[in-house]
């Protein structure tokens, strides 16, 4: 078994409160995980340590083998992983297809360079209309992203999160506030993604985590309480109590 | 080859009016003037890479024009002394260009550590030394006074030997264009969207892969670099560089033409720079009391119309692009409220004249000559009538503003139509 990310006795203090106490996650290369738990259960915070955006006070991150514990969050995404948020979080000012082409500029060899032209390059706008292509905004093309609808706009911030061909991606919450049938769209979304990359999700909505993850993590005050696959998470006592309504087993 | 022009009909354009302007203003003032707005608009432009494209407001960029500025003239008062090997005057503002690249990396690395309010506050601090350096070490900056040199050295390849006006100017006209091509296509490259992107939302921009402070130090540098090279134009256009060319008050007008012709467009800053290089250089003869009437301007601008000049010219694009007829219906009100404009404007600016007069111990008598008319300020009429003209003209700005707004939302609603159909 290769791990792509790991985690191992992540600690992280605000002022006197520990919000995450101690924890240790292994994720499997090309898995789809979930991480579920209550409203300040610390996901998120999980998720701004592992990414570089807060600095970690004790443990270590490790991806694909490195030690990525207190880099840089451009580092860490040069590295080969890359996050989106819970709040949309995209290039307000630009088009559809300038904030997926932001999304890999970097990673196309493009990098800082000021003696160019970006237009130039062929190969960085097709790979542009094949992420637009596959997140579904093909005819979206020139829209300024600030009149996008709230769904697209959340299906750009997965285009803009896939774009750079990182191989382990964190997605944070990616179908929050949307309908049944923006949900849908999403998840095959993700399942199309996580064929041949390592995806960790963050979500409330029960249905899309048992329907979409390999395994399931539950993370309650700061504590992973149980790893396991989705049916056995189901069924654990200690899950049910701390979050899952109790019937939760036996309804499937 | 007929796309390639028509790609660049714009820059040939450009080309084609710095070429001819010389022959329609062709006074000895007026060419001066043009070249300073030539230096002003590579000035703009570079500033405007901080403040527009990358989201950095700057008090002190002048530094590194300045500092340009003291290096060319060194270098030639060097090269007329013998001391060092000739250099092509012409190719100077390249060599002021990386004398602003040195200091922009050297100071970048400090003062883009951290973006908006520190970043503004370190400018400040670095004008501020800046400017104190000038008095200190005399033997570079010369204090008060600064330093002189004669442009006219070395030899004189087709005759050029840049001793008359019109000689610098088109070599400023030259690399106004130069510069003004290199900078928009900066916009273009990996380099300009980042910066672009660092402005908007820094912090995903970290999570593709940016750092944001390389993304802004190379930003600030290569604005020092445009900089230097419109303070070494400067140089050669006064022969003489002193501490206010690199000084606080400098560094804010760039801020001010900038912001006036609009940081949200290319455009923008070349429009900024030339109207308060006009302004400047007009009504400053006209009035004493001319930096007033300017910051009015800039308090209206930021007030009413934050996009700046190119802003308003371009929210009338969706109106062109659907159909031009439609801002024929634009003219009068327009008309309209640029007279009453003009009547307020006018009796309020007689009143400030007649105050200045009356305040200002160096007045001489009592008459003051306002638009052509001598007026006697220590009688009341002239106060009364101008207080009058003032009080109309607003009276009927009233009128003409609303009529402004009713007629655009008018065709804002019909362009709104057009486009749904």
């Amino acid at each position: 078994m290769t791990v792509a990310l790991e985690l191992i006795g992540l600690r992280k203090s605000f002022g006197p409160t520990e919000i995450i106490r101690g924890v240790d996650l292994q994720i499997k290369k090309g898995e789809l995980h979930a991480i579920i738990g209550p409203n300040g259960a610390g996901k998120s915070t999980l998720y701004n340590l592992i990414s570089g955006m807060y600095k970690v006070n004790d443990g270590s991150i490790i991806l694909n083998g490195n030690d990525i514990t207190n880099k840089e969050p451009y580092e860490i995404n040069r590295m080969g992983l890359s996050r989106s948020f819970q709040v949309t979080n995209i290039f307000p000012k630009m088009s559809v297809f300038e904030n997926v082409r932001n999304g890999f500029l970097y990673h196309s060899g493009c990098k800082y360079s000021f003696w160019r032209f970006v237009n130039r390059r062929k190969d960085v706008t097709e790979r542009a209309n094949e992420i637009l292509q596959r997140i579904g905004l093909e005819g979206k093309h020139d829209v300024p992203v600030m009149l996008l609808p709230y769904a697209d706009q959340r299906a750009l911030e997965i285009g803009i999160t896939i774009a750079g061909g990182a191989d382990v991606i964190l997605l944070d919450e990616p179908t929050s506030g949307m309908s049944r049938s923006e949900t849908e769209r999403t998840v095959e979304l993700i399942r199309s993604i996580s064929n041949d990359k390592t995806v960790v999700v963050v979500e409330h909505d029960m249905g899309v985590v048992f329907d979409l993850a390999e395994r399931i993590s539950v993370l309650v005050y700061g504590e992973i309480i149980a790893a396991d696959t989705p049916e056995n998470i189901r069924c654990n006592p200690n899950v049910q109590e701390a979050y899952l309504e109790t019937d939760s087993c036996v309804q499937e | 080859m007929i796309q390639l022009l028509k790609k660049n009909s714009i820059w040939i354009l450009a080309g084609f009016v710095i070429l001819v302007l010389p022959l329609v203003f062709s006074s000895g003032f007026a060419i001066s003037l043009m070249g300073l707005m030539g230096i002003m608009v590579i000035f703009a432009l570079a500033y405007n890479m901080l403040l527009g494209q990358g989201g950095m407001l700057s008090f002190g960029h002048a530094v590194y024009f300045g500092l340009a500025g003291y290096f060319t003239i060194h270098f030639i008062n060097l090269m007329s002394e013998g001391a060092i090997g000739y250099f092509p005057v012409s190719l100077l503002p390249l060599f002021g260009g990386l004398v602003g690249l040195f200091f922009g990396v050297l100071i970048g690395f400090v003062s883009t550590r951290r973006a908006g309010t520190i970043f503004a506050l370190i400018s400040l601090g670095f004008v501020e030394m800046m400017t104190a350096l000038a008095f200190i070490l005399i033997t570079f900056f010369n204090g008060e006074e600064g330093i002189q040199a004669d442009r006219w050295v070395g030899p004189e390849p087709l005759g050029i030997t840049f001793g008359s006006g019109i000689q610098v100017y088109y070599l400023i006209g030259v690399w106004c264009l130069i510069a003004m091509i290199a900078m928009y296509a900066l916009t273009k490259t990996p380099f300009g969207r980042m910066s672009n992107a660092v402005r908007d939302n820094p912090e995903r921009a970290q999570f593709v892969g940016y750092s944001t402070q390389r993304v802004r130090w190379m930003a600030f540098a290569l604005s020092s670099f445009f900089a230097g090279l419109a303070g070494a134009l400067y140089a050669l256009h006064f022969e003489h560089i002193g501490y206010e060319a690199a000084g606080l008050e400098l560094s804010g007008e760039i801020l001010l033409a900038t912001y006036m012709g609009g940081a949200g467009h290319f455009l923008g800053p070349i429009v900024g720079a030339i109207l308060f290089t006009f302004l400047k250089g007009v009504l400053s003869d006209l009035s004493s009391v001319w930096y007033l009437y300017l910051g009015t301007v800039f308090l209206l601008t930021i007030l009413f119309a934050p996009t700046g000049i190119a802003g308003l010219i371009l929210r009338h694009e969706p109106i062109w692009k659907t159909d031009v007829r439609l801002l024929g219906k634009m003219v009068l009100p327009y008309l309209g409220a640029l007279i009453t404009l003009l009547i307020a404007t006018g009796g309020i600016i007689a009143l400030i004249e007649m105050i200045n007069f009356v305040a200002d111990e160096y007045s001489q008598g009592s008459i003051l000559s306002i638009y052509g008319i001598a007026v006697e300020t220590t009688s009341f009429i002239p106060w009364l009538a101008f207080g009058f003209i003032a009080l109309i003209g607003i009276g009927l700005c009233r009128l003409t503003f609303p009529f402004v707004t009713r007629n655009w939302d008018a065709i804002m609603d019909t362009v709104k139509e057009r486009m749904l159909r």
